[in-house]
């Protein structure tokens, strides 16, 4: 599977899931993980919720969170489970985002067995499958800054 | 809750296993008259049922029960996933010691077919969380071990060894799925399934079913000389804490502490233990959050053989999840069986010595129970 810069592609790229993360609409935008922000506690929350579990605030605003971040913790699949679209070896992550928010998802193509806790990583979006239309789905993944 | 204690008067199990000509209500059944002929009752003495299953649910509680006798009970299916059944001795406990009941019974059952289960993903939604290939339950526990191998230095030997001591144990339990010991080698080469958890660090798919029946102190005096007392419980569900993922599933050091509390013991009074081992990191992580060691000591407490059966903190002594099985529904309720075998002095060639005090923890994606029982 080749990975895909979705602002390569403005057009014809559509998200795996909507209200997750933002397709960058112009060159300047970057991928960002959609999350919610407590308007009275400052707590952040993905994926967006409407009551703050730090405060208890009803509300939440949305807020986009463009990263880096680092590995919190990680696991590497060895097994494709069933359904998946991402094909075994490839590690899932568990990344703190500087608003301390932590976003599951798995890391872009690397050498599964060189990823450690704390390492440093950037957002991406890539593709994981075309749908019946043609259009490039995207998910958003981490990848590593080395 | 008053001071009265509640007593467990009898427990049953049919042999985890595969029953592919069984119905679950047949397997419930089974476990059900085995535990009222092991409490010397009839089930016309059941004042209320619970029912604990994770599949195929809608009314199976009132066709299990049913199997056993029509007097109208009230009967109320319990759903935690892996945490069910010990939810329902936990219900069963509050109507008791309230005086609602003098005699609850809890039937498990699951027959759940062979492969992987999924589950145990975090955040985002359930579809995409299988497309991404998220939804993997050992991912869990390996991102669970993996965190506490970077804070702490966890050896994936130390986990492995979990498993080393539950095969062992299973080949001493009639009732586990597996009798059969694995060595340290043969688990760490087994197919690696999500670093650093390998096939045999898996528990197994399982049918099978779990029958308990609790009641009063005082119709306890009527029906047994030796009773076990559950003294304590608490149940619970996840804590959000800020910066953390949100990998366990429930506070399983808060709800040990309150069961402390309420009971008057502390960790070192334990004498045996059921924990929760779906993966082999649930006793390293488990030993720590239930106070028998230290934050960061579980892997070492492990691999130097504190929780084997002759140790100073036996746990799992029927084989645990790795290897006496997991049909979900059905795995509290052989913890309490195990629990008040060992407590009777009834668990034959794995029996500890003299134990006085049990401690019972089952956790599963519906919440955490943990209970203490005494004798």
């Amino acid at each position: 599977m080749t990975a895909t810069q979705a602002d390569d592609k403005p057009k014809g790229v559509v998200p795996l899931r909507e209200g997750l993360f933002r397709i960058p609409k112009s060159p300047g935008e970057k991928p960002a993980v959609i999350a919610s922000r407590c308007p009275r506690c400052g707590e952040h929350f993905f994926p967006k919720r409407v009551v703050c579990l730090a405060c208890g605030q009803v509300g939440l605003e949305e807020a986009y969170l463009t990263g880096p971040g680092k590995i919190w913790t990680f696991t590497i699949a060895r097994d494709t489970p069933p359904g998946s679209l991402i094909q075994a070896p490839y590690v899932i992550a568990q990344v703190q985002l500087p608003e301390k928010v932590i976003v599951g998802s798995v890391l872009s193509d690397c050498d599964v067995d060189s990823v450690r806790v704390d390492m440093p990583v950037r957002l991406v979006l890539e593709k994981v499958k075309q749908d019946e239309e043609g259009n490039d789905v995207v998910a958003l993944k981490f990848r590593l800054m080395q | 809750m008053s001071d009265s204690r509640v007593v467990v008067l009898g427990v049953g199990l049919v042999r985890f296993g595969r029953y592919p000509d069984k119905s679950p209500e047949d397997l419930g059944r089974e476990a059900g008259l085995a535990a009222l002929e092991d409490a010397g009752i009839d089930f016309k003495e059941v004042q209320a049922g619970f029912h604990a299953r994770v599949q195929n649910v809608v009314a199976a509680g009132t066709s299990t029960f049913g199997q056993l006798g029509q007097y109208g009970i009230p009967v109320t299916n319990v759903e935690l996933a892996c945490a069910s059944s010990s939810r329902g001795a936990l219900l069963s406990a509050d109507l008791i010691r309230g005086g609602l009941y003098d005699v609850c019974m809890v039937i498990g059952v699951e027959k759940m077919g062979r492969g992987m289960l999924g589950g145990g993903g975090v955040g985002g939604g359930g579809a995409y969380q299988v497309q991404m290939g998220m939804f993997l339950m050992p991912g869990l526990y390996a991102m669970m071990a993996q965190r506490h191998m970077h804070l702490y230095g966890t050896k994936r030997e130390h986990f492995a060894q979990v498993s080393v001591k539950s095969h062992r144990n299973g080949v001493l339990n009639p009732n586990a799925q597996y009798q059969k010991e694995l060595t340290l080698e043969e688990i760490l080469e087994s197919r690696m399934i999500a670093d650093p958890i390998t096939l045999y660090q898996c528990c197994p798919t399982t049918d099978g079913a779990s029958a308990v029946i609790l009641c009063s102190e005082k119709y306890a005096r009527q029906h047994t000389t030796k009773p076990v007392y559950l003294t304590a419980w608490a149940g619970g569900t996840p804590m959000y804490v800020s910066g953390e993922a949100e990998l366990s599933e429930g506070p399983n050091a808060v709800l040990a502490r309150k069961v402390y509390e309420a009971s008057g013991l502390g960790p070192e009074d334990v004498d045996v233990v059921q924990l929760h081992d779906a993966f082999s990191p649930g006793e390293v992580l488990g030993v720590e959050e239930l106070g028998f060691c230290k934050h960061g000591e579980g892997g070492p407490f492990v691999w130097e053989g504190n929780t084997e059966i002759s140790g100073k903190k036996p746990v799992n002594t029927d084989g645990g999840l790795l290897s006496r099985g997991h049909p979900m529904g059905a795995t509290g309720g052989a913890m309490i069986t195990e629990i008040t075998r060992q407590l009777r002095g009834e668990a034959g060639p794995r029996q500890v010595k003299d134990p006085k005090v049990a401690l019972l923890h089952n956790a599963g994606l519906g919440g955490v129970n943990v209970m203490a029982f005494q004798v």
